[in-house]
């Protein structure tokens, strides 16, 4: 086993302080991003959707890199590319970059239907869902149940018609026939 | 007495609020932790070209008690 850096909680905000800081373009997604609107779960990985382009990559390594993470040049080349998935565990959090997440059609629709939660840009928990089923993984099959019945309240919370990426293909799809 | 699943679907959704009544903070400070997972992280960092090399690398390499695997 690796020895790794002490881990810390606070550490999903101090990345997000970082991007905020570097402007980096992102969202949550994942679990993570459902456990920072309220649901009552427990992750080990922050999963993160940047926006694709190189120079969101190199603002993405600086705040990394200014957080403590070790950045080679071979893994900078990774983010820069905007390589489909990159876990870094060589940080105190495990973090996970997903390019190109499932059932999300373009960064910029999920940044439009996106959340602000504090300092945290998140996705909205239509968009988590949905990528979350389209997955087809056994653990994200657990919880699919629990995150719809999260979703129920969290809606009669916050009362704002979202729609996933899926739901507006599906719509579109409809109205072209 | 064993809870009924109606019974255990209210207690998480009582839970649910609960959690959206504590601060972002608390969220963050029960919601996150680190526990080592075998073979996951026992290198640095990983680059995967495609979700599918990713997929591909998790069904071949992991443990399937992570669940990283496909549901049947």
């Amino acid at each position: 086993m690796r020895q790794r850096p002490e881990f810390r909680p606070a550490q999903a905000e101090e990345i997000a302080r970082a991007f905020k800081a570097e402007k980096v373009q992102y969202l949550f997604v994942g679990k993570s991003g459902a456990i920072l609107l309220g649901y009552p779960g427990t992750t080990q990985d922050v999963y993160i959707f940047p926006e694709r382009s190189e120079a969101n990559g190199r603002r993405i390594v600086v705040a990394l890199r200014k957080i403590g993470f070790e950045i080679g040049e071979e893994l900078e080349r990774g983010i820069m590319k905007g390589n489909d998935f990159v876990q870094i565990k060589d940080g105190p959090f495990d973090v996970n970059l997903v390019f190109t997440p499932d059932a999300i059609s373009s960064f910029a629709d999920a940044k439009a239907r996106g959340l602000q939660e504090g300092i945290f840009q998140v996705a909205n928990l239509r968009d988590i869902i949905a990528s979350k089923r389209a997955t087809g993984r056994k653990k994200d099959e657990i919880e699919l149940p629990l995150l719809e019945s999260f979703r129920a309240d969290w809606e009669k919370r916050h009362p704002v018609r979202l729609q996933s990426a899926s739901n507006i293909a599906a719509r579109k799809s409809r109205g072209r026939k | 007495m064993k809870q009924t699943d109606q019974q255990a679907r209210e207690a998480f959704r009582e839970q649910c609020r609960r959690q959206m009544n504590r601060p972002l903070a608390l969220r963050i400070k029960y919601g996150f932790n680190r526990v080592y997972k075998p073979v996951l992280d026992d290198a640095p960092w990983r680059v995967f070209r495609s979700t599918a090399e990713y997929r591909a690398w998790c069904e071949a390499n992991l443990p399937e008690y992570l669940g990283f695997g496909r549901a049947k």
